[in-house]
């Protein structure tokens, strides 16, 4: 277990270094640059190249083969440089360090996604048991009908459905943002309802858990979908194997069999699939944040990328790489805690 | 007991006027250092912080002072004082004298300022654009600018300029505190830093993504402002942010979409707000395509472009189309030889394109932007509307777009796009702001039509300092480049926007920001 463990950790730091390479290569290979972007209708020739010359993007990306001498001024060795350092740089425009927006939007795009994760599985679980359980009826149609719909709803789509329905006709929840706008709330860790707790708010927390609601669900659409599905079709086929039927001839009770031992072998699957969605609910936030007006990570890398803002693309995609691997790993470690047949040496 | 209750009941109510207000911008500020931004949220949430030293009266393109209570230029306008407003502090307590403006124009102008930070990536590209470079280019309009005395600042400039307290009272220039700059360095500016100005309004916090939070100053040298607060929410989303102007979760709002016009006139909780047109949208024929070179073909096309149908399918009520490039407002340049509405006529156009040899018509690109803007808020119809309209004549168009910053690159790149969408929105109340953007020396090569004498022109309309001279020259660069064709102003825009009813006395600037002081909320939940 121990010698696994830091085998995968040095898998992910290659990984790690792989995407920084990769990343600082495709982003400048898109066509069209920062100071192009920056300047919009007023990019002149003239005007891009005196501000790529400012940005120091007229420096040669890899190695200064024209100039040896100023090997170290082209771009790749100054990227490599900071990186080793723990710098990501700043925001081209905006001059704000890569590390604290990464730092203050984080917090904000995995609250998010944990309330999506809950809800798609607090809803997504019974869902599938009941459908497997209740095979062919009303519910399991019901179940199957919904998680279709799930599945192919857009999410921006559905999320201002939501917003027009629960935030503007019914007026039930607020229809964006994180907090309401007389909310004043110090973070501490960034997660605001966990936040507004620790600081004896508790009028904030229940002002937060509003302002999630409508965005978890439009982000927690398809990964419930695929939860309910998955669980279905995985309980199925564990009850119609043999210890099932063994466990049942033994006498045990229908409940105990169900829930002890076959939805425990049934969750295997279910759990690869939520350590699959991280990466996924990642990408959904993009949709999802800039509906919501949610100040996460995917809204921003999202600006960053149509500004050609490489600092904040290569800082977003390496960090969002980072918690897809540990978020894996996670994963990959609760599997022996489910199945004692697995073990990793 | 019942006045008792009456009287708790009307305690707990707010005052009149005493509440915050929150306003939904269309995203984030980049950054709350003036002159180093160029995009509109930048500037408007600055324009509560900062005051510029020639301003803007309401609703107009008119100068009015600003931090500077008079200015004079010389006789051939190559010279201008500025006399400052006295008694007036930034947030902070640093007095607001000629020492501070010098300052703020220095790290602005001089790449060697050592405020100016360019080491850390600070470019004030904006300071280029405008006022043609930086402190000892040849190109530069300033040449220096010197401290007369405690209230008296006085800029030099390398060639004759009329319009430069215009291009001074764009919302770019705020006058920033140079205590906060010399403490807070390089982080000026950003969401970890604590923006000083004389503004209406005191910077509180910016949370990246979300809000700027302003609290009223109550010492300010103007019109003090009438709320408790002020918070600018970042709602990307146009659609949400009617959502939220109609749950009141927002008082009011920019940059509506053209469509939600209806839908804000049907609620009775809201009021829309039109803003004075300063944009125009237009389509660019190049010159380096064989058919285009044909001044026939380029009078057809234009002809044939139902622009009116237009205005009035994707603008309902919020646009018009005429036949100059500057928006109704700088009306006054133009030219009284031109008509005023294009002469919409396809069967002329017909004849046009037979003279100039092909009866059949031909096959051409035209490229619509992939992003929305005031002067376009949905390019892609709009640009099938125009296909339709040109294949009436026999041109084929062959609709094309790509990605907004490979867009932008590619049509300055040899040779260029056939036919494109693009537009502007103007700085400051001068009609030099939209010609030169698109004629002249430091114009784009998009079009390959340049000629030496609108070029002049342009020169003498900088120059030009009686309004007489001015509407003179304007009006033949008008003459000149209605007649070319090289450039079909198709729409000036009004933007929308909306407010919740008791929102009372905002007076939206043609220019896209204003500052909010005098707006009162009566009557708020």
């Amino acid at each position: 277990m121990g010698s696994y463990l830091i085998r995968r950790v040095l898998r992910t730091l290659l990984v790690m270094v792989g995407i920084s390479v990769v990343v600082f290569a495709f982003v400048r290979s898109i066509p069209g640059d920062p100071a192009t972007a920056l300047l919009g209708e007023r990019a002149t020739p003239q005007a891009s190249a005196a501000l790529r010359e400012q940005l120091g993007l007229n420096k040669p990306w890899f190695i200064n083969y024209r100039d040896p001498a100023n090997l170290l001024d082209a771009q790749f060795p100054k990227y490599v440089g900071q990186l080793v350092q723990g710098n990501l740089g700043s925001g081209i425009k905006s001059n704000i360090p890569v590390r604290d927006e990464l730092a203050a939007r984080f917090p904000a795009t995995a609250e998010l996604a944990v309330a999506a994760l809950l809800f798609a599985l607090l809803i997504g679980l019974p869902a599938g048991i009941v459908a497997a359980l209740r095979r062919n009826s009303v519910w399991d149609n019901l179940a199957t009908t919904i998680s279709l719909v799930g599945v192919s709803m857009p999410i921006f789509w559905l999320g201002l459905l939501l917003a027009y329905f629960f935030g503007v006709r019914l007026g039930w929840l607020p229809p964006s943002a994180r907090l309401g706008n007389d909310t004043v709330l110090e973070p501490i860790t960034g997660f605001y309802v966990l936040d507004a707790l620790l600081r004896g708010q508790p009028a904030a927390a229940w002002d937060a858990v509003r302002h999630l609601i409508l965005p978890a669900i439009a982000l927690g659409s398809i990964p419930l979908a695929i939860i309910a599905r998955i669980t279905r079709s995985s309980l199925l086929e564990v009850l119609g194997q043999d210890y099932v039927r063994t466990a049942r001839a033994k006498g045990l009770a229908g409940r105990t069999v169900t829930l002890k031992h076959a939805l425990r072998n049934a969750l295997l699957p279910v759990v690869t699939v939520i350590g699959l969605q991280a990466g996924a609910l990642l990408g959904g936030a993009v949709l999802t944040e800039t509906i919501f007006s949610w100040p996460g990570l995917g809204s921003w890398v999202y600006d960053a990328i149509s500004q050609r803002d490489y600092p904040v693309i290569q800082g977003g995609v390496i960090f969002a790489a980072l918690v897809v691997s540990v978020v894996n790993l996670i994963v990959d470690l609760s599997y022996a805690a489910l199945d004692p047949r697995i073990q990793y040496r | 007991m019942k006045k008792v209750l009456l009287t708790a009941l009307l305690a707990a109510l707010p005052s009149a006027g005493a509440a915050t207000l929150v306003f939904g911008a269309n995203g984030d500020p980049v950054s709350l250092e003036p002159g180093n931004i160029t995009d509109g949220i930048s500037i408007l949430v600055q324009r509560q912080i900062y005051d510029t030293l020639v301003d803007f009266k309401d609703g107009t393109t008119d100068l009015t002072p600003g931090l500077a209570t008079s200015w004079k230029s010389n006789a051939n306008a190559t010279q201008w004082t500025f006399t400052l407003r006295q008694n007036v502090r930034f947030h902070d307590g640093t007095p607001m004298n000629a020492d501070a403006v010098v300052f703020n124009v220095s790290r602005w102008w001089d790449p060697k300022h050592p405020y100016g930070f360019r080491d850390q990536g600070r470019t004030f590209e904006i300071v280029g654009q405008l006022l043609g470079g930086y402190r000892g280019d040849a190109t530069a309009v300033i040449k220096n600018i010197v401290k007369v005395n405690d209230n008296t600042v006085r800029f030099d400039l390398n060639q004759p300029s009329s319009v430069f307290p215009n291009v001074i009272a764009a919302g770019y220039f705020g006058i920033a505190s140079p205590t906060a700059i010399r403490q807070q360095g390089a982080r000026y500016g950003t969401p970890a830093s604590k923006p000083v100005g004389t503004g209406p309004f005191i910077f509180q916090a910016w949370r990246t993504g979300d809000r700027v939070t302003l609290t009223p100053n109550r010492a300010y040298w103007g019109e003090k402002p009438k709320v408790d607060g002020l918070v600018v929410r970042a709602i990307k989303d146009p659609s949400q942010r009617l959502n939220e102007l109609k749950a009141g979760t927002i008082d009011f709002a920019n940059d509506l979409t053209p469509e939600a016009l209806r839908s804000v006139q049907a609620d009775r909780n809201l009021v829309a707000v039109k803003r004075p047109s300063f944009n125009v949208g237009f389509v660019s024929l190049n010159n380096r395509n064989q058919y285009l070179k044909n001044e026939r073909v380029r009078r057809a096309v234009s002809m044939a472009i139902n622009k009116d149908a237009i205005v009035e399918a994707f603008w309902p009520g919020l646009g018009i189309s005429n036949a100059s490039f500057v928006p109704p407002v700088l009306a006054w340049a133009n030219s009284k030889n031109v008509p005023e509405d294009y002469k919409f006529d396809p069967q002329a156009a017909k004849r046009l394109l037979a003279e100039a040899g092909y009866p059949n018509g031909f096959s051409i690109d035209l490229w619509y932007m992939p992003v929305s803007r005031p002067y376009f808020p949905s390019p892609k119809p709009i640009a099938e509307a125009i296909a339709a309209d040109l294949s009436a004549i026999g041109i084929k168009v062959n609709l094309k777009t790509e990605d907004w910053a490979k867009y932008l690159e590619d049509r300055n790149k040899e040779p260029g796009f056939d036919m494109y969408m693009i537009g502007w929105t103007g700085d400051y109340g001068d009609p030099d702001n939209f010609y030169s953007a698109y004629y002249g020396a430091t114009a784009s090569d998009d079009i390959n039509w340049n000629p030496p004498q609108l070029q002049r022109l342009l020169e003498q309309g900088r120059a030009a300092v009686s309004q007489a001279d001015k509407a003179k020259i304007y009006a033949q660069i008008h003459e000149i480049t209605y007649n070319a064709n090289y450039r079909l102003p198709v729409v000036h825009s009004q933007p929308l926007a909306a407010a919740r009813t008791y929102v009372k006395g905002w007076v939206p600037s043609p220019l896209g920001s204003e500052a909010f002081n005098k707006i009162s909320v009566v009557g708020k939940r």
